[in-house]
Order: C-alpha cells, then sequence, then structure tokens
C-alpha cells in the first residue's frame, strides 16, 4: 500500500461555535502548519463533504431540517430539543455544510478503506461521538464516525470502534447499540464525575446487539500507568475475541494531565504506547485496515502534539524530539501561551493522595466488564 | 415524582383459578417474577411470584403443589398495594419494610399497574438527571435561607440549564460547627469547570469538580 492519506480541507475549519469555544479551530490549523512543517512524507487529500443523504443514514430528517434552519438563522421554536442553540452547540451561520465537510472526511476515509483503494486512513477533523440521532450535543452536530460506521457496514465489514477519548462516547454506542456487526469501546473518564453521565459496565448492548457494547469506565485522577494496564486488559483481548474487518478509531486528546474538561493524567507517553498498539492490532486482526479520527483536546499545547504523534505513527515516521523552532515562534506571536518545546512532555508525577484506591478500582472494573461481557461471546 | 408516572400498565394478571402452570407459562412468556392475581370479576385477590410457585412445587417441600392446582392455593394474600398518586418514596420504603419486588397499583376497585423494585431504580436515574447528557456540579451549601437560590441564580446567569438537583443533609460532625446540604447538579454542558472557579471565587464550597493536580 502506498502512503496513508491524511485528510483535511479547509472547509473543515469552518466548524466554529465562535471565539470563546473550547471546540476551537485553531487546533487543527496549528496541527496542519506542524505536519508541513515536519520532515513528513504526507500526503493531504480534501474529501468532499457528506451529502445530506449521507447524513440521513445515521440522523433522522427532522432533526438535520433543524440543522439547516439554523444555518440561515431560521431558529425553529423547538431548536433546544434538539440539542441545539444551547451553551454547548450554539447556532452559527452554515453550521449545517460545516458540520457536513467534517462527516465527509471521515466518510471518505471509510470509503477508501471499503473499496481497498487504503489500508490506513487518519483524518484530520470529525470524532463528533456525541452526536445523536435526533440531538446534538457536547460540541457535536452531525456524527461522522457512525456515517463511517455506516458505510463500512453497507460493505459488509465487522467494525470495532475504539474511543480513547476521556468523554464516554455516547453517540456512537447509541446508534449502533442494536448491530452485533459494530463493537463499540469506550475507553472513559467515569459518568458519575464527567461529561455525558453514561458509559457504565452495565452498558452491553440492546437486543441482538447485546455484547457489541464494551464501556471501561476510569477513576478521575487516573495516570499513564493505570490507564495502559486496563488499555492492555482489555483491547486486545476485546479485538481479538471480536475479530472486526476494521478498526475506526476516534483519538481525543483530552485525557490528557493538561486538559480543562476532565480529569484524567495522561502524558504523551501514554498516547504514544496507545497508538503503537492500535497499530499492531490493527495488522494482527484487520490486515492493516484503520481509520483514525480527531476528537475532543482543549489544550492546544497537548492536543496538538498528541495528534503530531498519532500523525507520525499512521504515516510510520521516525518522531523528531524537539518541535520547529519557527512554528513555535510562529504560534506564541498568535497567542498560545507556554508552548511545549518538545513532542512529548518532560517525565511528570504528580501528588495524589489515593493512588492505590484509583488503581485497585480501575483493575476491578476492567475486570467486571469483561466478566460481563465475555459470556456473550462464547 | 408519583407512582403513576413509573408504574407498569396494562398489567399482565392471571385468573385465581387458573392452574400454576399457567401462572408459570405468563412469567416465562412476559419475562416477569410478578402476577397479581383476580377473581372472576377481575377484582384483586393476591400475588404470586415465581419464588412462590418454584417453592410451592418443589419435591422438598411437604405436601407439593401439583401443576394442575388452582393459583390461588399459592398466592399472598391480602396483596399489599400502593396507589397511583402515592409518591416513588413512599412504594420504596413499603417494598423496603415489607421485604418484597412488587406492588400492585390499584385505584378504587381497579387494578392499574404494577411497580417493582426495578421500576424504582430507573426512577433515581431520572431523579438524578441521569437520561439527558450533562456534567456533575456538586456543592455544600450552609444550611440557611436562600443558599440554593443563590447557587441556582449563579447557574442562571451563565446561560446554563438544570437538569436535576439533588439534595441531602450532612449533619454536622466533631468540631465541624455547621450542618451542610450537599448539593448536586446536573448541568448541560460538557464544560462546568469555568463556573465551578467562578462560584468557589464568589465563597461557595465546590465538592466536583475539584482542580486537577498539576504535577512537577
Ligand atoms: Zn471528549
Amino acid at each position: 500500500m502506498s502512503t496513508p492519506p491524511l485528510l483535511f480541507d479547509d472547509a473543515y475549519l469552518s466548524y466554529f461555535f465562535g471565539p470563546e469555544h473550547p471546540f476551537s479551530p485553531v487546533r487543527q490549523r496549528m496541527l496542519c502548519s506542524l505536519l508541513e512543517a515536519l520532515p513528513l512524507t504526507a500526503e493531504f487529500t480534501a474529501p468532499p463533504a457528506a451529502t445530506r443523504q449521507d447524513v440521513c443514514t445515521v440522523h433522522d430528517a427532522a432533526f438535520v431540517d433543524a440543522v439547516a434552519r439554523c444555518s440561515t438563522g431560521d431558529l425553529p421554536a423547538n431548536v433546544r430539543d434538539f440539542g441545539l442553540n444551547t451553551a454547548d452547540v450554539p447556532t452559527f451561520d452554515d453550521m449545517d455544510a460545516a458540520a457536513r465537510a467534517l462527516c465527509g472526511g471521515t466518510l471518505h476515509g471509510a470509503r477508501l478503506i471499503a473499496q481497498g483503494t487504503a489500508d490506513r486512513v487518519l483524518q484530520l477533523g470529525g470524532g463528533l461521538h456525541h452526536a445523536h440521532r435526533r440531538k446534538a450535543s457536547g460540541f457535536c452536530v452531525y456524527n461522522d464516525l457512525s456515517m463511517a460506521i455506516r458505510a463500512l457496514r453497507d460493505e459488509g465489514m465487522r467494525v470495532a470502534y475504539i474511543d480513547i477519548d476521556v468523554h464516554h462516547g455516547d453517540g456512537v454506542q447509541h446508534i449502533h447499540e442494536t448491530d452485533p456487526g459494530v463493537l463499540t469501546l469506550s475507553l472513559h473518564e467515569s459518568g458519575r464525575y464527567l461529561f455525558p453521565g453514561t458509559g457504565h459496565v452495565h452498558e452491553i448492548g440492546k437486543g441482538a446487539g447485546e455484547g457489541s457494547t464494551l464501556n471501561i469506565p476510569l477513576e478521575p485522577f487516573t495516570e499513564d500507568d493505570s490507564y495502559l494496564e486496563t488499555f492492555e486488559r482489555v483491547v486486545p483481548f476485546a479485538i481479538e475475541r471480536y475479530a472486526p474487518d476494521v478498526l475506526v478509531v476516534q483519538c481525543g486528546a483530552d485525557a490528557h494531565f493538561s486538559d480543562p474538561l476532565a480529569d484524567l493524567l495522561l502524558t504523551t507517553h501514554a498516547y504514544d504506547a496507545m497508538f503503537t498498539q492500535l497499530l499492531d492490532l490493527a495488522e494482527a486482526h484487520t490486515e492493516g485496515r484503520a481509520l483514525f479520527t480527531l476528537g475532543g483536546g482543549y489544550q492546544p499545547d497537548a492536543t496538538v502534539r498528541i495528534w503530531t504523534l498519532l500523525a507520525h505513527h499512521v504515516l510510520e515516521a521516525e518522531r523528531p524530539t524537539d518541535l520547529p523552532a519557527d512554528w513555535l515562534d510562529r504560534w506564541s506571536d498568535e497567542g498560545e501561551a507556554a508552548l511545549t518545546p518538545t513532542l512529548h512532555d518532560e517525565p511528570r508525577t504528580f501528588d495524589i493522595e489515593r493512588r492505590d484506591s484509583i488503581e485497585a478500582q480501575n483493575r476491578q472494573v476492567s475486570k467486571r466488564a469483561l466478566e460481563r461481557i465475555a459470556p456473550l461471546w462464547y | 415524582m408519583l407512582i403513576q408516572d413509573i408504574m407498569h400498565h396494562p398489567v399482565v394478571t392471571i385468573q385465581a383459578t387458573a392452574p400454576v402452570h399457567e401462572a408459570f407459562a405468563q412469567m416465562h412468556e412476559h419475562t416477569i417474577r410478578h402476577l397479581p392475581v383476580v377473581d372472576a370479576k377481575d377484582t384483586l385477590v393476591g400475588i404470586v411470584t415465581d419464588r412462590d410457585i418454584r417453592y410451592a412445587t418443589s419435591a422438598l417441600t411437604d405436601k407439593p403443589v401439583a401443576r394442575n392446582d388452582a393459583v390461588h392455593t399459592v398466592m399472598s394474600k391480602p396483596p399489599i398495594t400502593a396507589g397511583p398518586r402515592d409518591p416513588v418514596e413512599d412504594a420504596a420504603r413499603t417494598l423496603r419494610q415489607e421485604r418484597i419486588g412488587a406492588l400492585p397499583v390499584v385505584e378504587g376497585d381497579a387494578l392499574v399497574g404494577i411497580i417493582t423494585g426495578t421500576d424504582l431504580l430507573d426512577a433515581v436515574l431520572r431523579l438524578t438527571g441521569l437520561e439527558k447528557p450533562g456534567s456533575r456540579l456538586a456543592v455544600a451549601l450552609p444550611d440557611e435561607p436562600g443558599q440554593l437560590a443563590a447557587l441556582t441564580a449563579r447557574v442562571a446567569d451563565e446561560g446554563l440549564d438544570i437538569h436535576s438537583v439533588l439534595s441531602y443533609y450532612e449533619p454536622s460532625e466533631g468540631d465541624k460547627p455547621a450542618s451542610h446540604l450537599n448539593v448536586i447538579l446536573r448541568i448541560d454542558t460538557m464544560n462546568v469547570r469555568p463556573l465551578a472557579a467562578a462560584l468557589r471565587e464568589e465563597g461557595f464550597q465546590v465538592r466536583w469538580p475539584l482542580d486537577k493536580p498539576t504535577g512537577t
């Protein structure tokens, strides 16, 4: 196979809720400029936007109509029932087109894989895992991941969806929870503490899909070692047993210790280890087929470095130690405070009182999750 | 929240004169464990559980009931019931006190629903706002008039929507002087920390979210 395509289009940047909103396209501008500044052999492909018909493979027509009306400032009376015009999903001009642009990329990646044109694709956007069938939520209007998963299912592929965003992937889970051909596996900070509040181990799928939903809720202040221990206990086992044809991976970077929205304490080293394992799992179980998307991540400095690491893994490029000085200068000038000059975080230790009990609880939870689901796999 | 808001209806019932094996088959078919028993006029006369049937028909009991014996020989009577407009917490108290798993809901002579322990757990989830995506904000308020109003007014100032309010008293303990009202709000945003920080600055005792350790 040739170089894995990186999908990006300037239209992605129009998915913009305003300067005060955490889900900022600055992250992608920083990321793309960094990838271009580094000595990488990357092929950027601009995908077409998703059509209304594509969107309707996942969302109710009434919801899509509401989004379309919001895009022209003509807000329907029941707009909040659709999760629109809220604190997290304010409306903006052309939001329908902006959301379709992002979805188009993820969908294009799925189609390249389904056609056999590419094995491994990195979509430099999307990962809007909180969008529901008829409701926007948590910064997500349309669910690009579910559109991609539907497209892969249409080609008869079994899909394993892996979500390492710090928030539970509730939208994707609910949309596919009755489909035994889609495994959704989400590792996240426990819903007892963090948005959206779901993602308990007892959520294991519904009807014919029982046994194809797997949730690992982790304690606040979980650090690298305990997170990776959990990941290694659950993810390889699940993928091996499920035997998917393709992986779809939502690579939110908001489990990082510096993230302002959540409470996990990962460093870039944990992400490095996870990306290695995810690619190994794809090699071992899906003949390399894997679609990676971005996701949450609200500390631009950490988020951009984590996604840069991801791009290096996807492209199998040697990872640099330092970031280019002119790139650092440029973004410092644009007001990004205290940028880390290296790709990785410095080694860091946290003063956590309850570390033992956090680790014990995470172990217990991963065990309980597997006990609940494993009997359904034989 | 009232029982009529969370009860099941219509109710699957069995005639008092029906054979026991039919009651057992009904439970199996509907995957339920409690079956209200009615007479010819459809008046509630008892309740039978899968456990009652297993126990009564077991070869280990002194006089096992046969499969064709009538349901009224194994049912509990009179049944303990609830009213549709009783609050759900009354139903919870009754289930616990009587150590039973379900309550038929009766209005006048009519059987209008049934409520089980599982329904009450679902009600707890609804009461805690977990049906809608949201973030948790926990604040310990001094036990004084106007405190909760001040807190919710601050949330409203930020343009945020409250999905649910849950509260419980924490009595004063040891040398801690005052009792508190612990209030747990579920709020319609993924980004609750700026509000938490502002509240702290204004003197509220915010218990969640906490500040993250920064590390060294
Ligand atoms: Zn997230």
